[in-house]
């Protein structure tokens, strides 16, 4: 009754049925996702602004004030004097002290005269 | 077509073997019976989905479900010199119900203070029992709360976004950034102007998309900006004034760096934002700036060539002009040379510099320092300046002292600018380079005169009315400013408006800083209530503070080097 190109036709016409059922599902499927990833955007973008807001609100000048106005004493701080403010070239050279030449590591001849062995082949 | 396909059924039959002729027979006319039997079943149930479908068409849908959303247009965000945002949109999400949706009001309430605990539950329960079609539960909830209450997963509530405009400076800036109306469309300040710019024909369009509107960049910058605010506010309450303000003026662009006035109100809840005093003094107010056009007035002398800075003027005698007289308030009694009459602020001294000047030259300087002109600047908030309609000898000598002409203090700030450098810019709120501003500059007193000015601002803050704005390191030059208000048309003798107008560094000045103070009281029972003892101490404040944040270096090395030229 079939012939065999029948039946070959009907194999490939099923499994054409198959693909695009599967295709479109899975079209289906990324596209949830994608619009499930564009929410999730949206929302960190939102977010994202809200937290540049408070950011911008935490570090107000007029906030800062009141916060060092209430530490002053417990921190120590002070307002800058302008004399306080210098360029490098301003600093005074450091005079040069034999220490420094040396690297602080000077011969203490009060201990015994000589110097410490270091290498461990001759004593 | 069913015609057809009978026909062809039979003929079909007509043509077929005789076994398939029997068989058809042997089952008579049913076949045909039950085709056409199936078919009326479907057709049917089609016609039935058919008018079900056209019933449900004409019917009104049902009426619940929030209001229709509030198109709120979305608007750049406002950030000062340094990206510090000063206004932004945030979105916040509010909570509604639908009653008629709700299944059980007690479970829906019990649930919902477990996320929202400070719900009224009496008042909540009512609502939800209403029957109505839509309640609004909680405005405006954090993100977070947002969550969990879509968590507990109660039917018949939802969620509406909502944006507001937020300003994190609140008061700090308020007359600078300005306002916004509930459509969020700029009703004051720099909203206004960015909506003036072409943003309200975008959002008309419905092309203002967010994410490609780019942040305005403001040349305020913040830290200045606040340093100034709690300068002024502090001042308003010491000096027991009703208004105070203060601007920082870059002298090489232009460019506003700060700007206050108080009393002011707070953006994010600008309930007294229309009441009588809270007005931008520094560009919508109008006042007899007093002495500190005596600036002007020495410029326009030196500028003419008709005086030099070796020039005398008599200012031994009262000057006796029609029925008027005029006196000095800290009167010498003698001949006084130019920069005398500059920091003993002689009032006869300058009436004789305008004098040699002339009415229509004294009236052709002040416009061309823009001081009588209306400002062109970003700010909507702008006052234009008045003046006589027709200039006469005592208007002019008047004028030369402050008196008889009303201009904005910011105007004057900018005016002042010009004196130091030479050229006249028009002020920005908008970031602008050195080059840029040159562009557009004009040149209105010779580089001789500006060095002149230069030398008498410094003098004054040596060895005139100028010294309390002094800040060591930073040579700070300034002119002093007292003028009596105008009270029932007579000037009164306890009322006054007080202005400072200081410039510094001196050796090459980059910043004016001007500040004023309206109907300031004596600090404390005996105390002064000239400029210099409250106009001048503000600016001093601000100049200690603001300097080094400015990029301004101290220098110590010749402090006292001005003085020392010619005194």
């Amino acid at each position: 009754m079939f012939r065999t190109s029948d039946i070959i036709l009907i194999a490939v016409m099923v499994s054409a049925a198959a693909m695009t059922y599967a295709i479109k599902r899975d079209a289906e499927e990324q596209q949830a996702l994608v619009r499930k990833l564009q929410v999730q955007i949206h929302t960190e973008e939102d977010t994202i602004n809200l937290l540049k807001a408070d950011w911008s609100l935490l570090t107000q000048p007029a906030r800062l004030q009141k916060l060092v106005e209430r530490y002053q004493a417990q921190l120590g701080l002070e307002p800058v004097d302008p004399r306080q403010i210098v360029q490098l070239q301003d600093l005074p050279m450091k005079t040069l002290t034999i220490e420094d030449l040396t690297g602080g590591k000077m011969v203490d001849n009060d201990k015994n005269g000589k110097d410490e062995t270091v290498t461990g082949a001759v004593r | 077509m069913i015609g057809a396909f009978l026909k062809r059924a039979r003929k079909d039959g007509g043509e077929g073997s005789i076994v398939v002729d029997s068989a058809r027979k042997a089952t008579g006319g049913r076949t045909r019976t039950r085709v056409v039997m199936t078919m009326a079943v479907f057709f049917g149930i089609y016609a039935v989905i058919a008018g079900r479908l056209v019933y449900f068409g004409f019917q009104d849908p049902d009426q619940s479900g929030p209001p229709a959303s509030r198109v709120t247009a979305a608007r750049p965000d406002i950030v000062d010199r340094n990206g510090e945002v000063l206004a932004t949109d945030i979105k916040t999400s509010s909570l509604f119900a639908e009653p008629r949706h709700i299944v059980d009001a007690d479970e829906a309430i019990e649930k919902l203070a477990s996320v929202l605990p400070e719900i009224d539950y009496e008042q909540t329960y009512r609502k939800l029992k209403s029957g109505a079609g839509f309640v609004w539960l909680q405005r405006q909830l954090t993100p977070k709360q947002q969550a969990e209450i879509m968590q507990l997963g109660i039917p018949g509530i939802g969620f509406r976004t909502e944006k507001r405009r937020f300003y994190p400076a609140g008061s700090t800036a308020a007359y600078i950034v300005g306002l916004t109306n509930i459509d969020n469309q700029g009703i004051s300040g720099m909203e206004k102007y960015i909506d003036s710019q072409g943003l309200s024909d975008l959002q008309l369009s419905g092309l203002a998309d967010p994410k490609d509107l780019k942040p305005v960049k403001l040349s305020m910058d913040l830290r200045v900006q606040h340093v100034v605010h709690d300068e002024v506010s502090a001042g308003l309450e010491r000096f027991h004034a009703v208004g105070a303000g203060a601007v920082v003026l870059s002298i090489k662009t232009g460019e506003i760096l700060a700007m206050a006035s108080v009393p002011d109100f707070d953006p994010n809840n600008p309930y007294n934002a229309q009441d009588k005093d809270r007005l931008n003094r520094m560009s919508a107010g109008l006042y007899e700036m007093g002495s500190t056009l005596k600036s002007f007035t020495t410029a326009m002398a030196l500028d003419s060539g008709k005086v030099s800075l070796e020039s005398r003027f008599d200012a031994s005698r009262p000057l006796q002009v029609g029925r008027q007289t005029i006196h000095d308030f800290h009167g010498k009694g003698r001949v006084l040379t130019v920069p005398e009459v500059f920091i003993y602020s002689s009032n006869i001294g300058s009436a004789r510099e305008a004098l040699a000047v002339g009415i229509e030259g004294h009236r052709e300087f002040l416009h061309r320092l823009g001081i009588l002109e209306r400002m062109q600047t970003e700010l909507p908030e702008v006052a234009r300046p008045t003046e006589p309609k027709v200039w006469k000898q005592v208007h002019s000598i008047t004028i030369a002292f402050g008196h008889g002409v009303s201009t904005t203090p910011l105007q004057t700030a900018v005016g002042c600018a010009a004196l130091m450098n030479g050229f006249l810019m028009e002020p920005t709120f908008l970031m602008r380079s050195v080059q840029e501003a040159m562009e557009t500059a004009k040149r209105v007193v010779s580089d001789k005169t500006a060095q002149s000015m230069r030398y008498l601002y410094a003098l004054n803050a040596e060895k005139g009315s100028g010294r309390n704005a002094r800040v060591p390191g930073y040579r700070v030059g300034g002119k002093t400013g007292t003028a009596e208000k105008v009270v029932n048309g007579r000037y009164s003798k306890g009322k006054n408006f007080n202005a400072f107008v200081a410039a510094f560094p001196m050796d090459d000045p980059q910043y004016i800083v001007l500040t004023i103070a309206d109907e300031p009281q004596p600090e404390k029972p005996g105390m002064g209530a000239t400029a210099a003892s409250n106009a001048g101490i503000m600016a001093g404040n601000i100049i200690r503070r603001s300097a080094a944040m400015l990029g301004v270096k101290p220098d110590f090395s010749h402090e006292n080097a001005a003085t020392l030229v010619s005194y």
